[in-house]
C-alpha cells in the first residue's frame, strides 16, 4: 500500500473498520448462509446414502476407479496453496501488497484443506475404515505402507492442515486482543478474551511473536511446495500413461498457486464490495496478484506443451495414444475447455488496463477456477479410461450422488468462510497499522 | 514474594515513548514493559532485549521430527516385513517424504510451544497495569519500582509526554 | 512340444486321486436316504464324510445330447463344482460353459418346488403331495385304458437312451400302447439321411477330428454346439498343437464368422446356401487331378459338371482357393464335416451328400469318419414326425401328452401352431423341472429331479454308456421321473404286473446286470457296479464297421437352396453355445458370459456387415426390425465384418415368454419369424430357409458388452506368428537391468502358460471361475456400467491379416501375478502384497477400497465390489466354502485358485513332499477343453509350465512395462494361405 492513500485514516479507524465487520449479521448474510447450510445437508445425505448402498451409486466404472472425488481433492488442495503462498512466501519477500489480503487467504487455506481432507475418505470403498490409513498401534501389529503415495498424502495433508491452522491462529492473536478491547457484549467479550490468550501487546510479547511468526513462515514455505508435489506423486508414481511423468510436481505446484490466486480474487472482490474495504484491499493488491497469476499461468501453459511434446517424442503408443485421445476422444470438449480457461483466458492480464478492471479480473478468475477443476478431472479420469489394454477401455460419467457431494463440498467451504468473516478479524489490524506512518511528536523525518 | 509499585504511563507518540524509555534506563529503572498496537523496531532497539530463544525450539522440533520420521518408518517396516513388488522392505527414498513432513510438523508445533512459553509464561514481572487502548492507538510504559521511587518515575513519564499515569502494586 | 500325452498322463494321475474319494462318494451317494430339503451342512457328519474334505461323484451331463462325463465336487452334502470326467471318452476331462452352469439348473431359484395340479375352482395350478399327484395321473391313465384309449397317450421327451428309453417304452406298452417321441431342437436329420443315401445307414457317425490334421467344415459349428462340441474341442486341441514348426488346419466355410470360424485357420465367406456346390467343386478337382485315394467309382460322374470356375461363380469362392483346399484336403489326413443347424436349408441333405462324397473319395471313411461308433441321437424323431404329431394333436387324436425335459412350444416354429395343438389335448402332463412355455399348458406337473439329483444312465455313442448318479439329495420336493413312472404303473391294475421293481434305482441295476454280464462276465455285480460308479461309465469294444457305397447316390438331385420370402437379406439363426436350444437361458452364469465375438451379455442382437449397416444407417446398438412373411422381431444391431453384406444373423436361445426370472422377456426368439418348413429329403427342420427385410427407425441404446474396443490399436497385446517364421522364431528373454536385486522364491513360483493357438474363446474357463471363486452375477444394468466381476475375461480383438482379411484373436486375460506388481506398492494398507510362492496376495479384510491398485494395474484385471451382491436362495448353496464371499467396498481379483493350491500343498505336506506337476489344476485350466491353459510350479524342472514358458512362441503381454508377469502366452500361429 502506498503512503498517500492512507494518510486519510488513523489507527483507531483501522480498528473500528475491522471490528465493524464483526457486527450482528445482516439479513443479506443469512440469505447467503442458510442456502449454504442446505447444500451442506444435501452433500451429507448423498454421502450417507453412498456409504449405505455402496460405492456403486457413484459413477465409477471399470477401468476408471478414480473420478470426481479425487478431482475435488486435488482442486481444493490446490486452492489452499495460494493462502500459504501469500501469507508465508510473500511475507518472507516482504511484499507489502499481501498485508490486507493475507488473513482472508489464510482462512481460505484452512477451510480449503478442511474440504480437501474429506474427499480421500468419501471416495473410500469402506469409508468407515478410513482410520486404517493412519499409523496407530494395534494388536495385529499392522502398520501402514510408507511406500504408498496415498500414505504420503495422509502425512502431507494432515501436516499441512495443522501447520496452516497454527499459522492462521497465531497471526490473529494481537487482532483478537484488539477486538477484545473493543467489544462490550458479554458472551463475545469472554470468547475473545479466551482466544486472545491474554495478549497485551507488550514489547516482550512482540519480541517472541515476530520471531515465531518468521519461523512459521519459513517452515510453511517448503511445506506448501511439498504438499502439492506429494499430491502430484499420487499420479506420477503410477505407471498409467498420462500420469507417469516427472514434471508433475512443479506442474502441480504452479497449477495450485495459479488456481489459488484466482480463488482469492474471486472471494475478495465481493468481500471488498460488501464491507466497503476499498481502502484496504486496493487495486495495487489485485495488480500484484494478477502478475503472479500471469507467472504461474505461464508455467502451467508450458507444462501442457511439455506433456504433449514428450508423449509424442517417447514414440510410445500408450503415451501418444493417451494425448491423442485427450484431444480428440469423447472427453475432448473438456480438454479444450481447460486449454481455453487456463491458457487463453489469462492473456488480457498482460495489460495494465485489464489488470485494474475489477469486472475483467473477476471473470478471468472464475474461468481459471473452472479451468483448473477440469485440468484435474482430465488428468485423472481421461488417463484411466484409456490405458494400456484396449480391451479394458471405458468411459466414466459423473452420477447425481457425486454431483451432490461436490456441491456440498463447495457449500462446506463457503459455510466456514461466511462464519469466519462474521466472527474473526478478516483484515490484519496489527499489520495494517505496522505500515501506517508512525505518529511522532516531532513528525516523521 | 516481593511486592513493588507499578507505574504506567500512556503515550500517543512513539518518539516520546522511546525518549521516556531512554530516560528511565539512564535513571536505573530496568523493570520496563512497553506496550504498542503493533511490533515496532524503534521500541525493540531502545529496549535492547537479547534475541528471542524461540528459534531453539524450532530447531529442536525440526530435528526431533526428522528422527522420529526416520525411525518410525524404518522400524514399522521391519517389525512385520511385507514385501511388495520386488522392492526392499526398507526403502529409504520413499520414506524421506514422511521424514520431511514430520520435520515440518514437529518444527511448527514446537515453535508454537516456544512462543507460548516465552511470551506468556516466562514473564519477568506480571503485567497488572494495562489499558485497552494499547491494542488500538496508544503506547504505554509500565515501570516496576520500589515504593519510594514512584514520584520520580511519575515525573519522568510526565515530563516525557505521558498523557496519563496510573499506579498499582505488583507482587512477584 | 509334447504337452498332450504329458497332460493325458497327468490327468490320469489326477483321477486316481478322485477314484479314492469317489469310492466313499459312490457309497454314500448310493444310499442318499436323507429326507429332501434337509441340505444343511452336517453338524454330526456321517462316518464316510469328513467335514472340509470334498467327495467327488462321477456322473454324466444332460445339458445337451453330447453326454459328457462329469465329476461333481460335493462339500458337506452340497454339490459345489462340476468338472469333466477324464475317463469319459466323450469329453476326456473337458467341460463347456453349459456343463459348468448345470449347477445353476440344480440350484435355480425358479425351479418348480413341488408337484402342481390344475384346480378348476381357482383356475390355477396349486401345489399337491406326490401321492395325490401320482394318483391323479394313474387315475387318468386308468380311465383312458378302460375307454381303450391307452394308445392315445404320447410321451414326448428329449433324447433319452439306455435304460430310461427302455423304461418308457415298457411303461407305454403297459399303459395301453401309447407312443414315445424323442425330440431335440437340433436333431441333424440331413446327416442321417445323407448316410442312408450313400451307405444305406440312417445314422450319425463319429467324426474323429483328433485323427485329422485338415478339417474342412461346411458350417458345422463343432466347437460350439454341433453334435459333441467338447469332444471336438479336444480333437481341435490335438490338431492345433504346434509340433516341429507345423500344426493342423481348420477351414470353416460359412456366410458368417461363427466362434468356430474365428478359431479356424481360414474362414471362407461363401454365398449362403451354396456350400454343396463348393464341396462338389472340391471333389471334382480332387478326382480330375487324380488326388483321390479311395476308388471314386460312380462318384466321378456325380461331380463331373462342377468345375472350379463354375463353382466359383456360384459360391463367390475364388477358383484358386477351391483348388488349394482340394489339394490340402487330399494331401493331409483330412475330414469334411457339415450340417450345422444354422445352415440346414432346403438342400441340407444334398449338402451332406456332397460332404460325404469328399470324405469318401479321399478315404476318410474308417479313419476320421467312424461308422461303428454311431451317435445315439440317430434315434431321434425327425422334425417331420414331430410335425405329424402336432397334426394329430390338432385333430384331437391325442388324449394325453406327457412332456419331459423338452420345450416344443419354444423350440418349434409358431407356424406349426404347436401351442394351439397342445391346448387341444385333454390331459397335458409335464415332468419339467422348470416352468417353461410348454409346462405352462400342463394341467399336472410332476417336477423331475435334475440329472444331478437322479439315478440313470445315458449312452451318447454306441461305444460308451455313462452312469448318472445323484450327487446330492434333491434340493426341492422333486422326484425323478423314473420313480414316478414306476409308482404310477403300480397304481394301475393292468400295468401292475409289468414291472418287477417299484423304484428306478433297482430297475437301473437290473438293466446293468445285463451290461455287467456282457462287459465283465463272471464279476460279482456289486463290485462291478461300484467300479462303474467310480469310473462314471463303461466303454464297449466295437468292431470297425464297413460301409458300401450305394448306387442311390446317383439319383440325388443337387438343386440349389430355396429361400422363402421376398426379403433382400439372408436370415441366419444359429444355436448359441451359451443357451443351446434355450434351455441355458435361465442360468445367470451363462447370461453374464459374454458371447465371444460380440462380447454381448444378457440380450439378443443381430449381426450386420458394416456396409449394410451404413446403407441402413445403423450402428452397433441401434434397434433393427427384421421382417419375414412370418412376422417381425426387433433387436439391437451388432455391426462387424464377420458376416457377409447380404446376410444377417440372430442367435437362438433367448426370447423366452416364461422360464424364470433370468430368462423371461429377455431378447428375441428368431424362430418366431421362421417358416415351418422342412428339408424334403430328410424331413429335418430348415433353420436357414427364409430371406428377411431389415429396417430401422434409428432408436439407439447401448448394446451391453464387456468389451467396446474392436481392434487392439497396434498394441501387440494378442500376438500371432506366421507359420513361415516359426522355425526362425526366438522368444525374447531379454530383461531390463534391475534396480533392486531379484526376488527369490524358496519352493514354488506358481505360473501359467496359455496357448493362443488353442484358445477358442468358448468361455468354459470364465464360467468355471464363477463357480469356483464365488463370483457374483451383477446383471445387465451393472454390466452396462462395466461392473461385471469376471476375474478372467476373454479379450477379443479383430485385426486385419496380410490380405486385409478379418482376423480374430482371443486373449484370456486374468491376474498375471506379476513378479514386479504395480498394484502392490501403491496400497496404503498392505491389502495386496507379494507372497513367497510368487502369488499376488489380496487381503479382503484389510482392504479399505482406495482402488489405487486397480488404477495402477497394467492389465486391468482387478474388480471392485461396488455393492454387496446377492446370491438368491438357493443359488447361494453352490458357494465354495473355501472361498470368501466378498462384501461391498473391497477389491478382488484372480488368485490362481489359491484355495486349490493350499489344498494340494496340504496333501503334499502329509506325504512329506511338495506339490508336483499335475497334482492340482486351477478351475479355468481344468475346464478348458482345448487344454490351452497350463498351470504349475515354474521352479520345478521339467514341469509343463516350465517347458512352455521357455517355448519359442512364448511372450509376455506388455513386457515393456516390466511387470514380470507369471503368465506366458504362446503366440497364435497364422497360415498365410490355405
Amino acid at each position: 500500500m502506498s503512503q498517500n492513500e492512507n494518510n486519510s485514516f488513523t489507527y483507531s479507524q483501522v480498528t473500528n473498520d475491522v471490528v465493524r465487520m464483526l457486527e450482528k449479521p445482516t439479513y443479506k448474510w443469512w440469505a447467503l448462509f442458510l442456502p449454504t447450510l442446505g447444500f451442506v445437508g444435501i452433500g451429507m445425505v448423498c454421502f450417507f446414502y453412498q456409504v449405505y448402498t455402496g460405492l456403486g451409486v457413484a459413477g465409477y466404472r471399470h477401468p476408471v476407479f478414480w473420478g470426481v472425488y479425487i478431482t475435488n481433492f486435488v482442486f481444493w488442495v490446490g486452492i489452499a496453496h495460494s493462502g500459504t503462498l501469500i501469507s508465508a512466501i510473500l511475507y518472507l519477500f516482504r511484499a507489502r501488497f499481501r498485508m490486507s489480503i493475507y488473513r482472508v487467504s489464510e482462512a481460505m487455506t484452512v477451510f480449503a484443506v478442511l474440504t480437501a481432507g474429506l474427499f480421500p475418505i468419501i471416495h473410500l470403498g469402506r469409508a468407515w475404515n478410513f482410520y486404517w490409513l493412519f499409523p496407530y498401534p494395534n494388536q495385529r501389529e499392522l502398520w501402514i505402507n510408507f511406500k504408498s503415495p496415498l500414505v504420503w498424502d495422509v502425512f502431507a495433508v494432515s501436516t499441512y492442515l495443522t501447520v496452516s491452522s497454527v499459522f492462521f491462529f497465531v497471526g490473529m492473536i494481537p487482532d483478537i486482543a484488539a477486538v477484545r478491547d473493543k467489544v462490550t457484549a458479554v458472551p463475545r467479550k469472554i470468547i475473545y478474551t479466551i482466544l486472545s490468550l491474554g495478549w497485551k501487546g507488550s514489547h516482550w510479547e512482540w519480541l517472541h511473536y515476530s520471531r515465531a511468526y518468521l519461523y512459521f513462515a519459513a517452515l510453511a514455505t517448503p511445506l506448501v511446495l511439498s504438499v502439492h508435489s506429494v499430491v502430484s506423486w499420487d499420479f506420477a508414481m503410477a505407471n498409467v500413461p498420462g500420469w507417469h511423468s516427472t514434471i508433475f510436481a512443479p506442474y502441480f505446484v504452479a497449477g495450485a498457486i495459479f488456481s489459488g490466486l484466482a480463488m482469492v480474487i474471486t472471494l475478495t472482490i465481493p468481500l471488498r464490495k460488501i464491507f466497503r474495504l476499498e481502502n484496504y484491499i486496493t487495486m495495487d493488491n489485485y495488480d500484484g496478484m494478477a502478475k503472479l497469476i500471469l507467472f504461474t499461468g505461464g508455467i502451467v501453459t508450458y507444462s501442457y506443451a511439455t506433456e504433449i511434446l514428450l508423449s509424442w517424442y517417447t514414440g510410445s503408443p500408450f503415451e501418444w495414444g493417451q494425448t491423442y485421445y485427450r484431444m480428440t476422444g469423447p472427453y475432448a470438449p473438456l480438454f479444450w475447455t481447460m486449454i481455453f480457461c487456463n491458457v487463453v483466458a489469462p492473456i488480457p492480464l498482460w495489460f495494465k488496463k485489464y489488470r485494474s478492471n475489477i469486472k475483467v479480473l473477476f471473470i478471468i478468475s472464475l474461468l481459471i477456477n473452472i479451468g483448473m477443476w477440469f485440468e484435474r478431472f482430465n488428468i485423472i479420469t481421461m488417463s484411466l479410461s484409456h490405458e494400456f489394454e484396449p480391451g479394458a477401455w471405458g468411459i466414466y460419467k459423473i452420477s447425481w450422488v457425486e454431483a451432490g457431494i461436490t456441491a456440498g463440498s463447495f457449500a462446506w467451504f463457503f459455510m466456514f468462510f461466511l462464519i469466519f468473516i462474521k466472527t474473526l478479524p478478516a483484515v490484519s489490524i496489527a499489520e495494517i497499522k505496522e505500515i501506517l506512518p508512525v505518529p511522532k511528536k516531532g513528525g516523521n523525518k | 514474594m516481593k511486592s513493588d509499585q507499578g507505574v504506567l504511563g500512556i503515550f500517543t507518540y512513539l518518539d516520546t515513548v522511546t525518549d521516556a524509555v531512554k530516560e528511565l534506563k539512564n535513571n536505573g529503572y530496568e523493570q520496563l514493559k512497553v506496550f504498542s498496537p503493533f511490533p515496532n523496531h524503534e521500541i525493540e532497539d531502545v529496549m535492547e532485549e537479547s534475541p528471542s530463544p524461540v528459534r531453539y525450539f524450532t530447531l529442536f522440533g525440526g530435528l526431533l521430527g526428522a528422527t522420529c520420521g526416520f525411525g518410525f518408518t524404518v522400524l514399522t517396516a521391519m517389525s512385520w516385513p511385507i514385501p511388495v513388488s520386488a522392492k526392499p522392505v526398507v526403502s529409504i527414498i520413499p520414506f524421506m517424504v514422511i521424514v520431511f513432513e514430520l520435520t515440518i510438523l514437529f518444527g511448527a508445533l514446537s515453535t508454537l510451544i516456544g512462543l507460548l512459553i516465552n511470551s506468556f509464561v516466562r514473564k519477568r514481572a506480571p503485567i497488572t497495569l494495562y489499558d485497552p487502548r494499547f491494542s488500538d492507538d496508544k503506547f504505554g510504559i509500565m515501570v516496576v519500582c520500589p515504593e519510594d521511587k514512584i514520584k520520580n518515575v511519575e515525573s519522568i513519564l510526565k515530563s516525557r509526554g505521558a498523557e496519563e499515569v496510573k499506579f498499582d502494586t505488583v507482587e512477584y | 512340444m509334447s504337452d498332450d500325452n504329458k497332460s493325458g498322463l497327468k490327468r490320469r494321475d489326477f483321477l486316481k486321486l478322485l477314484g479314492v474319494a469317489g469310492t466313499t462318494a459312490a457309497v454314500t451317494g448310493g444310499c442318499s436316504s436323507e429326507p429332501v430339503n434337509q441340505l444343511i451342512p452336517y453338524v454330526i457328519p456321517p462316518d464316510k464324510f469328513i467335514p472340509g474334505i470334498p467327495s467327488y461323484f462321477a456322473s454324466t451331463c444332460r445339458e445337451c445330447p453330447a453326454g459328457c462325463g462329469l465329476i461333481v465336487k460335493n462339500r458337506e452334502g452340497r454339490a459345489i463344482k462340476v468338472e469333466g470326467n477324464p475317463e469319459a471318452p466323450v469329453n476326456m476331462g473337458g467341460t463347456c460353459a453349459r456343463g459348468q452352469a448345470s449347477l445353476q439348473g440344480l440350484y435355480n431359484p425358479d425351479r418348480i418346488r413341488s408337484p402342481l395340479i390344475y384346480k378348476e375352482e381357482t383356475a390355477r395350478l396349486a401345489p399337491v403331495g406326490w401321492e395325490k399327484a401320482e394318483k391323479a395321473l394313474s387315475d387318468k391313465i386308468s380311465t383312458l385304458i378302460e375307454q381303450g384309449k391307452g394308445d392315445r397317450i404320447v410321451y414326448l421327451s428329449n433324447n433319452v437312451s439306455g435304460t430310461f428309453r427302455d423304461l418308457v417304452d415298457k411303461w407305454l406298452k403297459a399303459t395301453g400302447g401309447g407312443k414315445h417321441y424323442s425330440y431335440e431342437t437340433f436333431s441333424h436329420e440331413p446327416i442321417r439321411k445323407a448316410n442312408e443315401i450313400l451307405y444305406g445307414k440312417d445314422v450319425i457317425p463319429s467324426y474323429r477330428i483328433e485323427n485329422a490334421d485338415f478339417v474342412l467344415s461346411f458350417g458345422a459349428d463343432f466347437l460350439e454346439t454341433w453334435l459333441s462340441p467338447v469332444n471336438f474341442s479336444k480333437g481341435f486341441s490335438k490338431l492345433h498343437t504346434v509340433k516341429n514348426d507345423t500344426t493342423g488346419k481348420v477351414i470353416q466355410v460359412e456366410p458368417r464368422m461363427s466362434v468356430t470360424a474365428a478359431s479356424a485357420d481360414k474362414w471362407v465367406q461363401i454365398r449362403p446356401g451354396t456350400e454343396m456346390y463348393l464341396a462338389l467343386g472340391i471333389a471334382n478337382v480332387i478326382i480330375n487331378k487324380g488326388w483321390a485315394k479311395a476308388n471314386a467309382g460312380l462318384l466321378a460322374g456325380v461331380v463331373s459338371t462342377y468345375t472350379p470356375s463354375k463353382v466359383s461363380t456360384i459360391t463367390d469362392v475364388p477358383a484358386e482357393t477351391i483348388v488349394q483346399i482340394a489339394k490340402g484336403f487330399s494331401e493331409n489326413k483330412s475330414l469334411a464335416i457339415g450340417g450345422g443347424a444354422a445352415y440346414t436349408g432346403s438342400n441340407a441333405t444334398q449338402t451332406q451328400v456332397a460332404v460325404n462324397i469328399l470324405n469318401h473319395i479321399v478315404g476318410n471313411v474308417g479313419n476320421t469318419v467312424d461308422y461303428s461308433d454311431i451317435l445315439m441321437i440317430s434315434n431321434l424323431n425327425s422334425y417331420q414326425e414331430i410335425a405329424e404329431l402336432v397334426n394329430k394333436m390338432n385333430k384331437g387324436e391325442v388324449e394325453m401328452l406327457i412332456v419331459h425335459n423338452t420345450n416344443p412350444v419354444f423350440t418349434l416354429p409358431p407356424g406349426l401352431k404347436v401351442k394351439e395343438a397342445i391346448s387341444k389335448v385333454t390331459d397335458v402332463v409335464s415332468f419339467s423341472s422348470f416352468m417353461d412355455e410348454t409346462t405352462e399348458l400342463a394341467s399336472l406337473i410332476m417336477p423331475d429331479s435334475t440329472f444331478l439329483e437322479s439315478w440313470g444312465d445315458y449312452q451318447p455313442t454306441q461305444k460308451y454308456v455313462g452312469i448318472i448318479q445323484p450327487v446330492m439329495s434333491p434340493v426341492f420336493n422333486t422326484k425323478q421321473t423314473g420313480d414316478v413312472l414306476l409308482s404310477v404303473a403300480g397304481n394301475i391294475d393292468s400295468a401292475k404286473g409289468s414291472f418287477e421293481v417299484d423304484n428306478y434305482l433297482d430297475y437301473l441295476k437290473n438293466s446293468w446286470k445285463k451290461v455287467a454280464r456282457y462287459v465283465s462276465p463272471g464279476e460279482n455285480f456289486d463290485s462291478f457296479w461300484k467300479k462303474t460308479l467310480e469310473k462314471g461309465g463303461v466303454t464297449f469294444h466295437l468292431e470297425p464297421a464297413q460301409v458300401e457305397l450305394s448306387p442311390s447316390v446317383m439319383n440325388v438331385e443337387f438343386d440349389e437352396a430355396g429361400f422363402a420370402g421376398n426379403g433382400d437379406m439372408y436370415f441366419i439363426t444359429y444355436p448359441s453355445y451359451r443357451f443351446y436350444d434355450g434351455s441355458g437361458a435361465n442360468r445367470p452364469w451363462l447370461q453374464e458370459l459374454p458371447e465371444a465375438l460380440s462380447t454381448s451379455v444378457w440380450d439378443s442382437f443381430v449381426e450386420i456387415h458394416p456396409d449394410t449397416a451404413k446403407k441402413l444407417g445403423v450402428r452397433t446398438g441401434t434397434y433393427v426390425d427384421i421382417k419375414t412373411d412370418q412376422g417381425s422381431i426387433r433387436t439391437q444391431a451388432f455391426v462387424y465384418e464377420g458376416i457377409r453384406p447380404d446376410t444377417i444373423a440372430v442367435p437362438f436361445g433367448l426370447g423366452h415368454k416364461s422360464f424364470g426370472r433370468y430368462a423371461e422377456g429377455r431378447g428375441v426368439n428368431p424362430l418366431d419369424i421362421l417358416p415351418a418348413s422342412s428339408d424334403s429329403l430328410s424331413g429335418g427342420f430348415t433353420w436357414f430357409s427364409t430371406k428377411a427385410n431389415i429396417s430401422s427407425n434409428g432408436d439407439y441404446e447401448l448394446l451391453v458388452r464387456i468389451q467396446y474396443s474392436e481392434t487392439q490399436d497396434d498394441r501387440e497385446v494378442a500376438q500371432a506368428v506366421n507359420i513361415k517364421d516359426l522355425p526362425a522364431l526366438e522368444q525374447d528373454h531379454e530383461e531390463p537391468p534391475e534396480f533392486y536385486h531379484e526376488r527369490e522364491y524358496p519352493t514354488y513360483r506358481w505360473a501359467m502358460a496359455i496357448d493362443l493357438n488353442k484358445c477358442t474363446g468358448c468361455g468354459a474357463c470364465v464360467t468355471a471361475c464363477f463357480a469356483e471363486n464365488n463370483l457374483p452375477v451383477v446383471g445387465k444394468e451393472q454390466v452396462a456400467k462395466r461392473r461385471e466381476m469376471h476375474w478372467l475375461r476373454i479379450e477379443r480383438y479383430f485385426d486385419k491379416d496380410t490380405e486385409g482379411k478379418l482376423e480374430t484373436k482371443f486373449l484370456p486375460m486374468l491376474c498375471q501375478q506379476c513378479g514386479n506388481a504395480p498394484c502392490e506398492p501403491v496400497c496404503p494398507v498392505y491389502a495386496t502384497y507379494h507372497n513367497q510362492e510368487g502369488l499376488n496376495g489380496m487381503v479382503y479384510n484389510r482392504c479399505v477400497g482406495t482402488r489405487y491398485c486397480s488404477n495402477n494395474c497394467t492389465y486391468k484385471v482387478r474388480r471392485f465390489n461396488w455393492f454387496t451382491y446377492k446370491f438368491p436362495e438357493p443359488l447361494n448353496w453352490q458357494l465354495n466354502p473355501d472361498v470368501t464371499v466378498r462384501t461391498k467396498g473391497v477389491m478382488e481379483k484372480c488368485t490362481f485358485c489359491v484355495q486349490r493350491i493350499k489344498y494340494a500343498e496340504d496333501i503334499a505336506k502329509d506325504n512329506n513332499s511338495i506339490v508336483k506337476d499335475g497334482d492340482m489344476m486351477t478351475a479355468c485350466q481344468q475346464a478348458c477343453a482345448t487344454e490351452a491353459i497350463t498351470f504349475g510350479n515354474l521352479l520345478e524342472e521339467g514341469s509343463m509350465v516350465n517347458e512352455l514358458s521357455k517355448n519359442k512362441r512364448g511372450y509376455k503381454v506388455l513386457k515393456e512395462i516390466n511387470t514380470k508377469p507369471a503368465i506366458t502366452y504362446l503366440k497364435k500361429v497364422k497360415w498365410d494361405k490355405v
